[in-house]
């Protein structure tokens, strides 16, 4: 949930970054850590395995700088992917103001997205919350694959409720930054 | 409990600032934080610490979300105090009011005894000024932020936005 701090004059607003274990959230974290101006980005924090498989989280705050006199900062968090985190996962969620989606699109990941976006469902009831009441953005990630699901056909299975998405390749950058801001203007909207 | 998002207004932001500098001074810690369970800063006073502080609160939640987890699993509530102790500097945590933790960061210049101690009193301070806050925000919740921060300020985040995130 959002801190908004009167006296210090700061919002503060989390971001999950949501999906099956490879699908590319860290990956989508690192892009936007390389991309935007030093000054406006913290430390990346990632809590990994030797192997790099996310273990906990991984952890990025952006400041967008002063709107209307407030200092504004998103806290990016990626969920460990892989199934049997849950209770990392469940954990990482307590307080999310905006949740990012991002699906695997090969035809062999089909199932572990709906695994996944069925258990994130699951997770946010646990906190008393469902993407009705957070804003929810989702993304087809790594379209430049050669053996991927359709977007109507991902469509149809993983977003019967037509919430926004975009196409991605994560790696390449590409969808990233269009990902995150329509999720924080999402958020911001809630809060003005 | 309060749901959706929570604010905070000066009064109550000056006196959870005046109790954590008590506690720095009495407890002769080096610096005494206040953050939001979900791992949001609230407040930090005493020697600016030379890591980042908001990736250290985001860490201090997760460990605290961490252990509280291993607490149901052997049959606790939760642990509400934790204490990481290192060869020169230490820090004692403990929840508030299931909503903020208290974070000390302390040296050799004082005792865990010490910081437990003072951080106690202090906790039992932070409670009621929370509670104040979250008797506020009970009533309020639902129209704080759109009756403070304005109608404006959902356009004027969106073209920062834009310009921050240009790919």
């Amino acid at each position: 949930m959002s801190l908004i701090n009167y006296s210090s004059r700061e919002i503060n607003c989390k971001i999950v970054y949501y999906g099956p274990g490879l699908c590319g959230k860290t990956t989508n974290l690192q892009h936007i850590y390389s991309r935007v101006p030093q000054d406006t980005r913290g430390k990346m924090i990632s809590l990994a395995t030797e192997m790099d498989r996310t273990l906990f989280f991984d952890f990025l705050p952006l400041e967008l700088g002063q709107i209307r006199g407030f200092r504004t900062r998103f806290h990016l968090y990626t969920v460990p992917g892989q199934v049997y985190y849950n209770a990392s996962r469940k954990l990482i969620l307590k307080g999310v103001d905006g949740l990012v989606f991002v699906a695997d699109s090969q035809i062999d990941r089909f199932e572990a997205n709906i695994e996944s976006l069925v258990n994130m469902h699951d997770n946010l009831a646990e906190h008393g919350l469902s993407s009705e009441k957070v804003p929810l953005v989702i993304q087809y990630n790594k379209r430049d694959l050669p053996r991927v699901v359709s977007v109507p056909d991902l469509e149809k299975e993983l977003n019967p409720k037509g919430v926004p998405f975009y196409e991605a390749v994560a790696l390449r950058g590409t969808g990233v930054f269009d990902t995150l801001k329509l999720t924080c203007k999402l958020v911001l909207k809630t809060l003005g | 409990m309060v749901k959706g998002n929570w604010a905070l207004f000066e009064e109550d932001f000056y006196s959870m600032t005046l109790i954590l500098q008590t506690l720095m001074r009495t407890a002769n810690s080096r610096s005494v934080m206040l953050i939001d369970k979900t791992g949001q800063l609230i407040s930090t006073v005493g020697t600016p610490p030379d890591f980042d502080v908001i990736s250290f609160s985001s860490l201090a939640a997760a460990d605290f979300g961490a252990n509280a987890e291993l607490a149901k699993m052997v049959g606790e509530k939760d642990f509400a105090t934790l204490v990481h102790q290192g060869k020169d500097d230490s820090l004692y945590l403990s929840m508030i009011a299931n909503r903020v933790i208290l974070v000390v960061l302390f040296d050799k210049k004082t005792s865990l005894g010490l910081a437990r101690l003072k951080a106690k009193r202090a906790s039992d301070d932070l409670q009621v000024v929370l509670d104040k806050v979250f008797n506020k925000l009970q009533y309020k919740n639902e129209d704080i932020a759109t009756t403070t921060l304005g109608a404006d300020f959902a356009a004027e985040a969106e073209s920062e936005i834009d310009s921050l995130f240009k790919d």
